[in-house]
């Protein structure tokens, strides 16, 4: 019986041991090309989240190895490692803030990282799962104020605060709804009238007008600015009001004797709790 | 094995405090942030002379004596199979510049001409998407000098784009933009002088998109119309360098109804005009690849049915 449960207790041991092997290996070789092709981990605080995880994998192996005398030393070492990483975690958040959020569908993860002395914010764009290259700087500085919003689940806005008050967004947009490799205009795929609950959005050569609340108001092609083939922003006074995007269901065709399929939202350009309004094909203006 | 495991431990532990601390020092400090994918690619420098190329250029059709590659984020153009290449000053993103569905390894086709004599690259500039220049690099002195003229400004977003010239002096452009559903407006330019200017004919008027076009000669040119789903050819015609546009004849055999649907670009047979109608994207018939081949002797104002032509006839 003993001699079973020893066997046991082996074969676990040996399983954490490897499992705490690839996870170490797994951190250095990350070492390794973060340094040599700049990619970084999509959030900071996952280098320290490994560190734990590898180390709490290891302690039950450490245990299984030690003396009774040498245990309360192991447990030690192994409590004053996680702390150092748990105080490095949080204060490293505070040196450079990440931003991190996962779309509905978990399949796509927006990282922002904001240099919180000087107001930089770098949008990265994830290339391989949790690994990430800095992709744009986000125009103006940041007061540190982020909004993120899942439009779609490959669409999210971040609202966020310069410092000179103003309210700005940037789109980070995964996907299309084209057929795949061509570049089309926002603007021009929306041609027409749509309608939403007390909003209407009209697309036209003029630009885009959006009527909220009998209050009308006409955004040109100079203040609309594209993200992806997504979505596009509309500002006025270089300061973001809305943002308009294509749903899921919205296609892409160039036949006009298809009807136009599918819903775009709007979503306003505000730091405060606030839902997109799904707008629905009205007419061809 | 005991020893062996500790010490193993020991070291995993050892090694991820130091990376840890490392790893917290490092953390970019302000103004340290790592370039971006946008400032690595606008670091390239503008030109790379062969000797610091840091990526040997292979040609796109390795076996052609005249030939391009877009290696290195440039276009590159070889007349001598590769031995000497010299660089087209235009950005990549511009030859692609508008509404082109498709990859980028390779230029859009009927976008450039590639001659011994001529090399002519179209593109389109401008950073909103309905104010775009419309512009023709050229050279004729294989890639010694470069003339850059405006075609048209402004112009939304290029679709259908094709540059053509049919002698020293005569050349068209055929331009298509502001696609809005299935409609736009298609444009043709044309030059007397080599490219050094152009003018712009008639307008057919037509807005539907446009799928193929060109002059046979400096008088009668073609405009092709009908992309998703024709459903016969709707080909246009101009006798008078475009000063007027009507609509050509087409006489399709009852058989061939819905069959060939989409006019290509005429040609010059002997003493008459010819011109092969395809499928259109859709077409099965006998495999969808075989085309209609049309007979006109009135310049290109009527078509007779000639014969079905195989991919490969």
């Amino acid at each position: 019986m003993i001699k079973h449960r020893n066997n046991l207790l082996n074969v676990v041991g040996w399983i954490l041991f490897v499992i705490s092997v690839v996870i170490f290996s797994f951190q250095m070789g990350y070492l390794f090309i973060s340094a040599k092709y700049q990619v970084e981990y999509i959030d900071n605080r996952l280098f320290y989240i490994i560190n734990i995880l590898c180390i709490l994998f290891l302690t039950p192996v450490i245990l299984l190895l030690v003396t009774k005398k040498i245990k309360v030393l192991s447990i030690s070492i192994v409590v004053m490692f996680i702390t150092a990483n748990v105080f490095m975690l949080v204060s490293s958040n505070q040196i450079v803030k990440n931003i991190t959020s996962i779309s509905p569908n978990w399949k796509h993860v927006l990282s922002i990282k904001e240099n919180v002395e000087n107001g930089e914010a770098m949008y990265y764009r994830n290339y391989y799962s949790i690994l990430a290259r800095a992709k744009e700087r986000l125009p103006f500085e940041t007061t540190g104020e982020f909004h993120v919003k899942w439009l779609a689940n490959d669409i999210a806005a971040v609202t966020y605060k310069t410092k000179e008050n103003t309210i700005q967004q940037f789109i980070g947009t995964y996907g299309e709804r084209g057929s795949g490799g061509s570049y089309y205009y926002v603007a021009a795929e929306i041609h027409g009238h749509w309608q939403g609950e007390n909003i209407d959005v009209i697309s036209d050569t003029e630009g885009i007008t959006v009527i909220k609340d009998g209050k009308t108001e006409l955004f040109e092609w100079n203040d609309i600015q594209q993200f992806g083939t997504l979505a596009v922003v509309l500002k006025k006074n270089n300061e973001a009001v809305w943002t308009v995007s294509l749903n899921e269901n919205f296609e892409i065709h160039s036949d006009a004797s298809k009807a136009t399929v599918g819903n775009i939202s709007i979503y306003e350009a505000t730091l405060e709790k606030n839902e997109p309004i799904i707008l629905h094909y009205s007419s061809s203006n | 094995m005991k020893y062996i495991l500790l010490s193993a431990s020991s070291v995993i532990i050892l090694v991820l405090m130091v990376a840890s601390i490392f790893y917290y020092q490092n953390q970019f400090p302000a103004s340290q942030w790592p370039q971006s994918d946008e400032m690595r690619d606008n670091q390239k420098s503008p030109h790379i002379d062969e000797q610091t190329q840091p990526q040997e250029l292979q040609a796109t059709n390795p076996d052609e004596q005249i030939s391009y590659t877009l290696q290195n984020d440039e276009l590159n153009i070889t007349f001598n199979q590769g031995k000497d290449w010299t660089t087209v000053p235009v950005g990549i993103e511009q030859l692609f510049s508008g509404e082109y569905n498709g990859n980028k390894q390779n230029l859009i086709e009927n976008s450039y001409i590639l001659t011994e004599n001529r090399a002519a690259f179209l593109y389109s500039e401008g950073n909103n998407w309905d104010n775009q220049r419309i512009l023709l690099l050229h050279s004729t002195d294989q890639g010694e000098t470069w003339e850059e003229q405006l075609v048209t400004e402004p112009f939304v977003a290029m679709r259908f784009r094709k540059v053509e010239f049919l002698n020293e002096n005569f050349g068209y452009i055929i331009i298509s933009g502001g696609r809005t559903m299935s409609q736009e407006s298609s444009h043709v330019f044309l030059t007397h002088n080599g490219g050094m200017s152009w003018e712009e004919t008639t307008n057919s008027g037509v807005t539907r998109l446009i799928s193929n076009g060109g002059f046979v000669d400096e008088a009668i040119g073609f405009l092709s119309f009908g992309t998703i789903n024709p459903e016969e050819p709707d080909l246009y015609v101009t006798l008078d360098g475009g000063n007027t546009w009507n609509k050509a004849t087409m006489h399709i055999p009852t058989e061939y109804n819905l069959i060939f649907v989409q006019a290509e670009t005429p040609v010059k047979e002997q003493d008459h005009l010819s011109v092969l109608v395809n499928q259109g994207p859709n077409g099965d018939y006998k495999g969808g690849k075989v085309k209609g081949k049309f007979i006109s002797t009135d310049h290109g104002e009527t078509w007779e049915f000639q014969m079905e032509v195989k991919p490969n006839d």
